[in-house]
Parts: C-alpha cells; sequence; structure tokens
C-alpha cells in the first residue's frame, strides 16, 4: 500500500466526489513477508512467521535485534584496534513480492467520466502491487526493511514500509535466571507510525494483511489505523526502544512530516502536513509460556497538522489525539495455530484549523475505532480469519457531507462489517486468498448511507488474490 | 510551539547515545562474539538453556560431545527432520569448530531444568519402559546409554527434564528415519505411540 488519504479534508462539488471516491479506496493495510530473511538466516518463513506477514516471537525478537541475525557469509573489515568497520552480506538480501487480485463489489461503482453510468463489473489487478525489498543487514547492529512498490491501481512506483533500525544488547544482574536481565536498546527510523511495531495488532502490519485496493471504504478511522484516516506513510519517524527480558517493550518516536511527490518544500498545495513533530509512544508486555504467547498494549500519537489543500501550512493547526489499547494472543502449535488479534483506537480531535476554515462543522470531534479477529490454521497451509470491525464518531456535516458513494447522509462517519478470509498455502511463500467483507453499516447509515442510494450492503467486496513472495 | 527543537534534543541524543556504544566496544572480541552468538540461540533455546516454548529443546545441562555432535549434524546438514531444517540448518551454517566446542562448554555447565510433574500413570509406566526397556519385545533399557537418572553419558543426550512434545517428535521423526540416529533405529522400531508417551512423559517428569 502506497498512499494514504485523509478523507477529513472536504471535497465538494461532483469532480470532488469522484477524487473522493478514488481517494477512498486503497487504504488497505499493507503487508509484506520477505524471503530475503530466509535468504540471510537460512531459516525458513515458520521461524519468524506463523503464517506471513504474521510474526512468530521469534520473527519479533529478530525485528527488534535490528534485522542483523545473519548466516551467510559476511565480507568483513577491520582497524587496526581490531574493531569491524564493514560486515556485510555477500549475497544482498533481496526479494520479490507479487499480489494479483480480483475485486467484486455487490453493485458496481458509478463511472468516474459519465454521470450515471457504471463503471465496470469487478477489476482484475494484474499486479496489485509488486515489491522489491532489501530486507536484511546492513553492518553490525545495523539493519533495514525497505520496500520499494509499484502500485497497479495507481500505476507508480514509491517507497512503501520502510524500518531502518539499530539495535544493541546488554546483560546486567548476575547469578541465576532471576537475577539476569537482557535489554535491547534500539533506535528506529521508519516512514510512519506502526511500521516499526512488532505486532500484529497495530496499523501496518494489523489484519486484513492484504484487502482489495479498489472498492470503497468507509470515509474515515484514527490517525493510527490502516483506514482512510490513518497517517498511514505520511511521516517520517525517528524513535528509541527498550526490549527487557523479553516481556516489557517502551517506545518514543517522533513523526515529522514526510509526504513524497507534490511541491517541496511542502505548501499549500499538499494536504494533511503534520505541524512540527508529533510524539508517538508504545508500551507493551509480552508473555510466553508453552506455546502460546500473550501481549497487551498502550500506544498513541499526538498529532497536529495543518490541513493544506488550499490552505497555508501556518496558524492553527487541527490536533488528533489517538490513545489505543491492543491484546494479540498466539498458540504455536506443530499442527494447529491460532490467533487473536484486538485493538481499539480513540482518537479526540481539536479542529482548531479545519473549523476556522468550514471544513468542519465542529470544533471538536471523538472518533473510536475497535476491530477483532481470529484466525486459524492447519499446519501453515490451510486456513482462515474471522474479523469485525467499527468505526463510530462524532456527528458532523461538514466533515462528513453527502457524496455518492464516499460521503454521509446523515453526518456520521460510523461504519461496521465483517471480514471472512480463507486462505491456502501450498508453500509457505505462496498464499492464495479469499476474503469476503461485509458491511453492516457505512458512512452511517444501512440503507441509503450516501443521500444517492447506495446501501451499505452494495459495498461488500469478494477479493481474491494470488500472493506470491520469493 | 516550536517542534523542531525536540526533534534535533532527540538526534543529538541518539548520537551521544550510538557513540558510547561505539566506545565500549574493546577488548575480548571473540568473548564478546561467543556472547552474542548465546545470546542467539537463547531466544529460543532459553539464556541459560531453559526454554520456554516445546518446539525448542532445553539445552542446560546437556552432555557436551552431544551438543557438539549435532551442531556439527545440522552444520552438514545430515540431521534432517522438518525442525532441523527449518531452524538449525541456517543457525548451524556458519558456526566453526571453535564456536560449537565453546557453545556446547557454555550449555552443558548450566543447571538443567528440573523436571515437571505428569500424568501419574504415564509416569509410572514411562519410568519401567525406561528402566527395564521391553524385554518381550527386544527393546534394551533406555538407561543403558541415556543413564540410570537420564542424565545422559557422552554422545547419548541428556532426557531428565526434557520437554515432553520435543522427546516425542524426536521418538517420531527417528522412528521414521527423517532424523538419523543410528542407535535408536534398531532400539525403538516397535515403540508404540502409547509407549514413547509414557516413556517422555516420564523424562519430562524428571
Amino acid at each position: 500500500m502506497v498512499a494514504r488519504i485523509r478523507m477529513n479534508d472536504r471535497i465538494e462539488g461532483w469532480r470532488g466526489a469522484l477524487v473522493a471516491l478514488m481517494l477512498s479506496i486503497g487504504v488497505v493495510a499493507p503487508a509484506v513477508a520477505v524471503p530475503s530473511f530466509a535468504r540471510q538466516t537460512g531459516m525458513t518463513c515458520a521461524t519468524c512467521h506463523t503464517v506471513f506477514p504474521e510474526l512468530t516471537p521469534f520473527g519479533r525478537e529478530f525485528k527488534l535485534n535490528g534485522y542483523v541475525l545473519d548466516n551467510i557469509k559476511q565480507i568483513t573489515g577491520i582497524n587496526v584496534d581490531d574493531r569491524s568497520t564493514l560486515s556485510l552480506n555477500s549475497i544482498p538480501p533481496l526479494s520479490i513480492m507479487l499480489q494479483i487480485s480480483y475485486t467484486h463489489t455487490s453493485a458496481p461503482l458509478p463511472d468516474s467520466a459519465v454521470s450515471g453510468a457504471l463503471a465496470k463489473d469487478g477489476d482484475v489487478l494484474f499486479p496489485q502491487q509488486v515489491s522489491l525489498f532489501y530486507a536484511g543487514k546492513i553492518a553490525d547492529d545495523l539493519g533495514a526493511f525497505v520496500q520499494l512498490t509499484y502500485d497497479g491501481a495507481e500505476d507508480h512506483f514509491a517507497l512503501d514500509n520502510t524500518d531502518i533500525r539499530y539495535a544493541r544488547h546488554f546483560s546486567f544482574g548476575q547469578g541465576d535466571d532471576a537475577s539476569q536481565h537482557h535489554l535491547i536498546i534500539g533506535a528506529t527510523l521508519n516512514n510512519g507510525p506502526t511500521v516499526q511495531d512488532v505486532w500484529n495488532t497495530t496499523a501496518a502490519w494489523g489484519f486484513p494483511y492484504s484487502g482489495s485496493s479498489t472498492s470503497p471504504t468507509p470515509v474515515t478511522s484514527p490517525k493510527l489505523t490502516a483506514g482512510a484516516g490513518g497517517l498511514g506513510q505520511t511521516a517520517a519517524g525517528l524513535g528509541v526502544y527498550a526490549w527487557l527480558d523479553s516481556h516489557l517493550y517502551a517506545e518514543l518516536s517522533l513523526y515529522a512530516p514526510s509526504l513524497p511527490g507534490g511541491v517541496h518544500p511542502l505548501d499549500s498545495t499538499q494536504a494533511g502536513v503534520i505541524h512540527g513533530v508529533s510524539p508517538y509512544w508504545r508500551i507493551a508486555y509480552e508473555s510466553r509460556w508453552d506455546v502460546n504467547s500473550l501481549t497487551v498494549g498502550l500506544y498513541g500519537i499526538d498529532a497536529r497538522l495543518n490541513p493544506g489543500n488550499g490552505l497555508p501550512l501556518a496558524g492553527p493547526t487541527d490536533q488528533y489525539r489517538d490513545t489505543a489499547a491492543d491484546l494479540q494472543y498466539q498458540f504455536i502449535g506443530d499442527s494447529h495455530l491460532f490467533t487473536i488479534l484486538t485493538t481499539y483506537v480513540n482518537e479526540k480531535q481539536t479542529l482548531d484549523a479545519s473549523f476556522a476554515n468550514g471544513l468542519a462543522a465542529n470544533p471538536s470531534n471523538t472518533l473510536d475505532w475497535f476491530a477483532l479477529s481470529g484466525e486459524y490454521y492447519y499446519q501453515r497451509k490451510i486456513g482462515g480469519s474471522l474479523g469485525f470491525f467499527s468505526v463510530n464518531g462524532s456527528a458532523d456535516s461538514l466533515l462528513y457531507a453527502p457524496s455518492a458513494v464516499t460521503g454521509s447522509n446523515n453526518d456520521r462517519p460510523n461504519s461496521r462489517g465483517e471480514i471472512l478470509e480463507l486462505n491456502y498455502l501450498p508453500w509457505l511463500n505462496a498464499k492464495l486468498q479469499l476474503q469476503y467483507t461485509v458491511y453492516s453499516k457505512f458512512n452511517g447509515g444501512k440503507t441509503d448511507y450516501d443521500g444517492a442510494g447506495r446501501n451499505a450492503s452494495d459495498n461488500n467486496t469478494l477479493y481474491a488474490l494470488v500472493w506470491l513472495n520469493y | 510551539m516550536n517542534h523542531s527543537t525536540p526533534l534535533a534534543v532527540a538526534l543529538a541524543s541518539l548520537f551521544a547515545v550510538t557513540t558510547a556504544w561505539s566506545a565500549d566496544l574493546s577488548a575480548g572480541a571473540e568473548h564478546a562474539a561467543l556472547q552474542k552468538t548465546i545470546q542467539t540461540c537463547a531466544i529460543c533455546h532459553g539464556e541459560t538453556g531453559r526454554s520456554v516454548s516445546p518446539t525448542f529443546p532445553n539445552l542446560a545441562g546437556q552432555s557436551a560431545p552431544y551438543i557438539v555432535l549435532q551442531l556439527t549434524a545440522f552444520k552438514n546438514q545430515t540431521r534432517a527432520d522438518p525442525d532441523a531444517q527449518a531452524y538449525m540448518w541456517g543457525m548451524a551454517s556458519q558456526l566453526n569448530e571453535a564456536t560449537v566446542n565453546a557453545l556446547a562448554d557454555y550449555f552443558s555447565t548450566q543447571a538443567p531444568a528440573p523436571g515437571r510433574p505428569g500424568n501419574p500413570a504415564l509416569v509410572t509406566a514411562g519410568k519401567k519402559l525406561f528402566e527395564e526397556g521391553i524385554p518381550a519385545s527386544g527393546v534394551p533399557a533406555c538407561a543403558s546409554c541415556h543413564g540410570q537418572h537420564a542424565e545422559g553419558m557422552a554422545v547419548f543426550p541428556r532426557l531428565a527434564g526434557q520437554h515432553a512434545p520435543y522427546l516425542y517428535k524426536q521418538l517420531l521423526v527417528i522412528q521414521s528415519v527423517l532424523r538419523t540416529a543410528p542407535v535408536m533405529h534398531g532400539v525403538i522400531k516397535d515403540l508404540s505411540k502409547d509407549q514413547m508417551q509414557s516413556v517422555v512423559a516420564y523424562l519430562e517428569s524428571i
């Protein structure tokens, strides 16, 4: 997933509605798993993933250790003090991901140019996405996950999920297990909040791991979600983290605006530009026993944004304060694998800029996001998921105005639905996926939700995917 | 508020921290490298060789010659059961002889994991099988090679306190010859799954 769109920005008129429709699609979470790591470590996908891209405890450790674990020949250099000056994989840890998909919505979407006409019923994307990865060690303690993606729907290349990290391991305390402590301290440089996260409850790596990039999605969502309101890859972050005894995680990152393309230095032609830096924080506690792991966590961001989109990047800002709680449980048996993921995000919006400029009807709004999913696999070969999601927020006649497909007829962003997914993996690095998303509420309503006669169920989406990593 | 200041402070702090880290990379490079290798092993096998997940065996107190033999077999890809291929072929591929020996020394000298009680009926049956074998079927006593208390002897591994699911899986893959273990193939060729379950329950319990 390359682009993230802020649908809170009001877009007026028929053309605006079409633009909004084009922008409202394709906001599904990015999803990757990389054979680069298998090439570097010599270990199979199953070491780090239950089924890609969900991480096992080992996968989380690998990432938190800076992607540097290697089991291939190194090209090394030292100085006269016997200090390492170079430790380079003799084979670059490269890999390719290919996604080919088919999307069918219950009712066809309006034609983008001819009023009253309909778009083709069903859409094949070959590719939906092709990605090239450099994922692995750069030097001792320094590693990177860099994804360059061609997006088939948008027909362009862009830097996708990128996380460069430096990590060091420290031991302290003496004697037996109980008084020995192990600490990883690391730094991450990444292109979006949660790209650096190691659990699958957060936006960048959360369920669903892939979805249609062409079907309508709800008008908005909090900044720390993968939905339409999410920050996505519009921010550059620098953070430090600590991982104590493989149990306790704490992180503080600061995000500055980073919007590829458009006018630079950033100006009023850009939309949703972070003002200054936005602090992001994360704490989590993981417990492991037998073949189980359970993690509970809290995280949040305090983001101030200039709406841009014609307004100068100065003066009042819109503040989005997200507070999230998450829980992840994994059972990783030899034959049976089971995962539960749940996330709740509360967003408090103080819309000084949007309210003053007639873009929002209220000076402040709230938005609540909830997602719960369960996944089962048999021998990492065949499995399925069932997910529930909802977004609920304040009524705002300007932010959520009526508009064909993308708007709301009752000024509310409230949406709710379920996702059923069936997956078959003939090999650990190849997934055939069938996904069906059912909306019981879309942008505030069940019937005629947009004021143009469209029902929530018209957006129900069948999505078939061939997903290869090699 | 000027938001660029905290970013500058964060960058400066980060630089200071990384510089400090670099400065303490001094003597004992080999020792440091070994520590790093042990930390890598520890992700699955536990810092002192006591693992959490039964997918990964306890190494604490394991016989050193057995560890050397297995790491060499992983490196040479002669131990080829599914988990060996998935996890250990890569892990062991770059280990040199000195590191293999150092790892064997380290883990063999850690205090073994204590036993965990299991199903009493299984444990009793398993104890009998371990200590006496099955004379009628020609199955010798396990204790004759693995030690009276399953403490291991040279290339015969310590089994006491080992995760039962791990041991059960090894019996299965040795019986099916996915894992090569010449002595064991003959010994357990007729062992039933129930008998395997009982002996591993006993071994985990001691």
